[in-house]
């Protein structure tokens, strides 16, 4: 940081100041110019050091990203800015947003929400659109059952937020904390992470066995952040798209049918809170689209998720609520929808659906238990980048699948298939390095964000699924009774009016710039925009 | 006739006369709020005095100085005629018009002391001169015109006390005449020169490069009006009759320049393409209209008519003439700026409060002057 | 003053970031209020927002397009402020700043009033007020660096240097053209110091479009330059006038005291 120049004693009288003058019989001291008069108005400030130089002179790092004053998941606020360049580092070099597109732009700020600038962001001005008020507000409201799911990755973030150690297991603390909230049901998004595997596995059988024309491979769509991204850069992609709804949606859907049904709820009456790692599931509840309920009980105001609260909200009601985290009991989520199994909670990590995927697959096309490669998929697990694995499956044959985490990585995995230079039957992509326990709405644990922290997160998530029995989202209980009763069967009539969704191309929002863009892949960041 | 009371009195004190009526208790009270208000304003600055904004940086004060400015022209157009021009018949009256300036610079001064936001720094512009600035030569020639206008006054004040100074203010005097005769020409028409840098801001039907010469023309016929209102107005007050003939011709004399200055607007109009402007259908045209016409050519022919002759005619005449004057530095400083500016500004109760409390204070200290002071009759 | 220092606004590399604003604030010191943003669709500008970044949501080839458009002090070649400035408060300088002096201001506002973009604000809140405008980071100049605004912005929608050698690159640029054929700032007021380019009609994106093309100062100062030779004129006119009326009237009662003998 560099001083200003010839900063001079600020002598600004204020009214107070003006007042003590005149008592003290020195109004006439600015007369006599006794008083240091101001020469020069401003300069009385700093800028960081690296734009102590004339701007002709190139540097590596400057300005900030564009954030959309309306933005749903992300909001800055410019009292905190430094200009330190993060947030442009992280959404240009790990997430190939920023300076990907042409100028001058159209009519959009290209964001996807990920809030990965939220988590580099080293003062905290960028930050998550806070719905801590709204969420409060319900909790007040007699009228108003207030609903809570919990995404598989919180419950080994949200104890960071009260000092432990990165990844630590807090899954019954949260669950114990929400309900003194003020939450009447605390479910579990785990639920609806097997219900997802369900339909999305049943849809790539479809895919690869042919009796369904959509074409391979097929691509994740539980991330909305890399779903943003498909409709903004690779539209021609969208029918790869899996139909399935992210858990989060498909929770949010059953809540206020199913759920509602069976214990006599009325649905109007429910408010439907998601606690998450991800600040684009704020911009996902809000898509237009997502009111299955309303649709399904013919009342349009109904949404599906009414609130999506990140873990750094939730952490920040529970410090304000003075709940004493250490001495909160373990407590378990309710029923209904509250049942996970160990391939819904890896969702949390990269390589985590694929895993589970390949679980359920596995047992959908031949009637058997998965091979033990399949309950500790090396290949996929990990932080590399992109990962490749493929599985021999009796009855079928080699499937090749692919994952990718951080959208950088997710380009060079597309582009390479575009290109012919690699075919794959299912490719899951999470737009947040890590997964979601890397997400923009995880706790600060370092800044930015450190791979050991986002190991810690994984190996306690995977810890949790080895040690657990129910391994397989097709052994999930209560998904067996919700098939029974309400849904009849995945990719049912019932099953694609609540949990599957559809997608809309956002590519005339932006241009895309082909020669910035392999700059950025290259891994070649200069200032390649500049004139 | 010595009614004793506070409202009401009339007492002879070591040689000075001090009335009070009910009315003057009035302008009392109103003085004395504007002492309080203008402590107000000094001590909580614009912000919190008055509804001025960025968007709308001069108001009322502004625009009550230069029209103060333009109607005090009574001092400086009655000494070129009777003190350059040695019009006999308007010696008799020019102390009147010497006094009405210099109360109405005095009411300029101060309420500027309390427009400016750094009135700290109120002595820059003589340190630092700007000299590219209209303002800049109003405020100089304004500051010694003041003084011209003291020494003119010292003639009348020193013939009630410091008798001995007299000698010396006498041998002042020619000179201050000439300079107290050409200098407001300067400053009238630098006022008017101030809006020539809003080009493009003020409104066409008020915008001209020769706006600094109709600033000084209105001037110079505001005061010859001043003079017949408060000549027929002191004639009602204090049995000081003017002669019908002398009133007459100077109203006619304010009346021809009225009638030039209404053709050579129309004229400049023409020759700057804007009179179809006056087809259009805006609320800038009536204002322009009320102002150049019911205003101006309207009392310019009443003048010269027979009612010109009578005390009634020439009481319209000047009330209309001196609302003319007043019409046009509004339309100048608020009606012509409103289309570029926009959002209204209307002046605080403040704002109010410190003009007409001020305006009450000057006319209080008028009737003091009048009634102490020899300036209705010039008799050696 | 063509050797001087200017910004080129490109107006089509602006993404919105708002990084010059919160240089600006950070390099002068300028608090922030909640009510007056700096950015956005209806941003405000006053005395502690010496710039704005004004989102305009305008339209191009019948689709929608959105600018950016940043706003200060133009720093004309021909300052109507330093020229309506009665104590010098406001002055150009040989580098291409249009600074403000406040040791020397009295407070007038006339400089306010004669801006022909509104750019000077006032402290209304203060009780000795200042006027309050962009000063192109006088000092930094002085230092040979650039104004903040134009270090931090990250796309060069902001380029600083020679007034001449950008206007050079601004056509330049319009012979694509992508651009409307107008360099804003190179005549409007006699000549800015900032100059814009743009793909959108300035009109379109909130641009002064009756700005005078003439230098604001010439006006006034042509009239300034002949006061003291008329008043001086004059004094002499009047000074001759008197005497001569004086003689005459003399003359004709001695001649009536003549006759009267």
């Amino acid at each position: 940081m560099s001083k200003s120049f010839d900063a001079k004693e600020k002598t600004t009288i204020d009214r107070r100041n003006m007042l003590k003058a005149l008592v003290g019989g020195c109004a006439t001291a600015s007369l006599t110019g006794c008083l240091v008069r101001e020469q020069e108005p401003g300069a009385k400030g700093w800028v960081p050091q690296q734009y102590d130089a004339p701007s002709n002179w190139p540097p590596q790092v400057r300005g900030r990203v564009p954030i959309d004053p309306e933005n749903p998941s992300i909001v800055r606020d410019d009292r905190k800015c430094v200009l330190c360049g993060q947030c442009i580092e992280v959404c240009k070099k790990i997430q190939t947003i920023y300076g990907s597109y042409a100028l001058p732009v159209k009519d959009d700020f290209i964001c996807i929400h990920c809030g990965q600038c939220t988590l580099w962001c080293p003062t905290g001005a960028i930050a998550e659109a806070d719905d801590r008020t709204r969420v409060l507000q319900a909790l007040k409201d007699p009228t108003k059952v207030v609903i809570v799911q919990t995404a598989p990755s919180t419950r080994v973030g949200l104890g960071e937020e009260f000092g432990m150690p990165a990844g630590s297991w807090v899954e019954g603390k949260q669950v114990a904390a929400l309900r003194r909230l003020g939450f009447s049901r605390v479910f579990d998004t785990n639920f609806t992470a097997d219900l997802t595997i369900m339909e999305e596995g049943s849809e790539l059988i479809e895919r690869l066995t042919g009796k369904s024309e959509a074409p391979l491979p097929q691509l994740t769509s539980c991330c909305p952040g890399w779903v943003k991204f498909v409709e903004y850069y690779y539209p021609e992609w969208m029918p790869n798209l899996s139909t399935a709804k992210s858990p989060q949606q498909m929770l949010g859907a059953v809540l206020k049918t199913y759920y509602a049904k069976k214990t006599g709820i009325d649905p109007r009456t429910i408010f439907s809170v998601s606690v998450m790692p991800c600040t684009a599931k704020k911009f996902e509840s809000a898509r237009p689209e997502f009111n299955a309920a309303g649709r399904y009980w013919k009342n349009d105001g109904l949404r599906d998720i009414d609130a999506v609260l990140t873990v750094r909200e939730l952490a920040l009601l529970m410090k304000e609520a003075g709940l004493d985290f250490a001495s909160l009991p373990e407590e378990s989520y309710d029923s209904l929808l509250g049942e996970g199994s160990g391939a819904a909670l890896i969702f949390g990590s990269t390589g985590g659906v694929m895993e589970a995927a390949v679980r359920t697959a596995y047992h959908a096309v031949t009637g058997q238990k998965a091979p033990a490669l399949a309950f500790d998929l090396a290949p996929v697990r990990g932080l590399s980048g992109v990962k490749e694995a493929s599985l021999d499956v009796p009855g079928h044959g080699k499937v090749c699948v692919a994952v990718a985490h951080g959208l950088h990585n997710a380009r060079t995995l597309l582009d390479r298939v575009k290109a012919g230079t690699a075919r794959y039957d299912f490719i899951e992509v999470m737009s947040c390095p890590g997964g979601c326990i890397g997400g923009g709405g995880m706790p600060r644990s370092s800044v930015p964000p450190a791979d050991d922290v986002r190991r810690s997160r994984i190996r306690s998530l995977q810890v949790k699924d080895a040690a657990g029995t129910l391994r397989e989202s097709h052994e999930n209980q209560e998904i067996k009774e919700l098939y029974r009763s309400f849904l009849g069967r995945p990719l049912s009539h019932l099953s694609h009016e609540l949990l599957h969704t559809d997608y809309v191309s956002r590519a005339k929002h932006l241009k895309v710039d082909p020669k910035a863009l392999e700059e950025i892949l290259a891994g070649q960041v200069t200032e390649a925009s500049r004139p | 006739m010595n009614n004793s009371g506070i409202l009401q009195f009339d007492t002879t004190w070591g040689g000075w006369r001090l009335r009070m009526t009910p009315f003057r208790a009035v302008l009392a009270g109103m003085a004395g709020l504007f002492v309080l208000l203008a402590a107000f304003r000094l001590l909580t600055g614009l912000g919190a005095s008055t509804n001025l904004s960025d968007q709308w940086p001069w108001g009322l004060w502004i625009g009550v100085d230069l029209t103060a400015v333009a109607l005090a022209g009574a001092g400086y157009s009655m000494c070129v005629m009777s003190h350059v021009l040695h019009i006999d018949d308007f010696h008799g009256i020019s102390r009147r018009g010497m006094l009405i300036s210099l109360l109405g610079y005095v009411f300029v001064l101060l309420t500027l002391i309390l427009e400016i936001g750094r009135w700290d720094n109120a002595y820059t512009p003589f340190l630092s001169w700007g000299h590219a600035s209209p303002l800049f030569e109003v405020v100089i020639a304004v500051s010694i015109y003041m003084a011209i206008q003291v020494v003119e006054f010292s003639e009348v004040a020193t013939e009630k006390i410091f008798h001995s100074a007299n000698r010396y203010v006498q041998l002042l005097l020619p000179a201050a005449f000439i300079i107290g005769a050409i200098l407001p020409f300067g400053h009238q028409a630098s006022l008017g020169a101030i809006y020539l840098l809003m080009k493009g801001r003020l409104h066409p039907l008020w915008w001209s490069d020769m706006l600094p010469w109709f600033f000084l023309a209105t001037s110079f016929y505001a005061g010859p009006a001043m003079v017949v209102l408060e000549a027929i107005g002191s004639a009602k007050c204090f049995g000081q009759e003017v002669e019908m003939r002398i009133l007459t011709r100077l109203a006619r004399i304010a009346a021809a320049i009225m009638g030039v200055y209404f053709v050579a607007k129309l004229l400049d109009l023409a020759r700057l393409g804007q009179l179809q402007g006056l087809g259009a259908g805006s609320f800038e045209v009536p204002m322009f209209l009320g102002e150049m016409v019911i205003c101006t050519a309207l009392p310019a022919a009443l003048a010269f008519s027979p009612w010109g002759k009578t005390k009634k005619g020439l009481f319209i005449f000047s009330l209309l003439s001196i609302a003319g004057v007043v019409l046009n530095r509004v339309n100048v400083v608020f009606t012509g700026m409103y289309r570029a500016i926009g959002s209204g500004y209307s002046p605080s109760l403040v704002e109010w409060g410190i003009t007409l409390g001020l305006l009450a204070a000057v006319i209080l200290a008028y009737l003091f002057v009048v009634e102490n002071f020899n300036i209705f009759n010039r008799q050696h | 003053m063509n050797g001087s220092n200017a910004v080129l606004v490109d107006l089509t590399q602006c993404v919105g970031c708002g990084s010059c604003t919160v240089a600006c604030k950070l390099w002068n010191g300028k608090p922030y209020d909640k009510g007056a943003p700096a950015t956005g669709l209806h941003p405000v500008a006053d005395h502690s927002n010496w710039t704005t970044l004004t989102q305009r949501k305008a339209e191009k080839d019948g689709a929608p397009a959105w600018r950016f458009v940043k706003a200060q002090c133009m720093h004309c070649e021909e300052p109507a402020c330093v020229s309506s400035c009665m104590s010098k408060a406001m002055r150009k300088t040989e580098q291409g700043p249009v600074v403000y002096r406040p040791d020397l201001c009295a407070g007038c506002r006339y400089c306010m009033m004669a801006c022909p973009f509104e750019v000077p604000k006032y402290e209304w809140g203060k009780v000795i007020p200042s006027v309050s405008k962009c000063q192109m980071c006088s000092t930094r100049l002085a230092h040979g660096r650039s104004p903040a605004c134009t270090d931090a912005c990250p796309t060069g929608a902001l380029r600083f240097g020679r007034r001449q050698e950008l206007l050079g690159i601004a056509h330049d640029k319009l012979k694509t053209g992508r651009y409307v054929n107008k360099v804003y700032g190179e005549r409007e007021a006699g000549g800015t110091s900032w100059l814009y380019i743009s793909d959108i009609p300035f009109g379109q994106l909130g641009f002064k479009a009756n700005v005078t093309s003439e230098s604001l100062p010439a006006i006034a100062e042509h009239y300034m330059r002949k006061t003291p030779a008329l008043l001086l004129g004059g004094a002499a006119l009047f000074m001759g006038l008197s005497k001569l009326i004086q003689r005459k009237k003399a003359v004709a009662a001695a001649e009536e005291g003549k006759r009267e003998q």
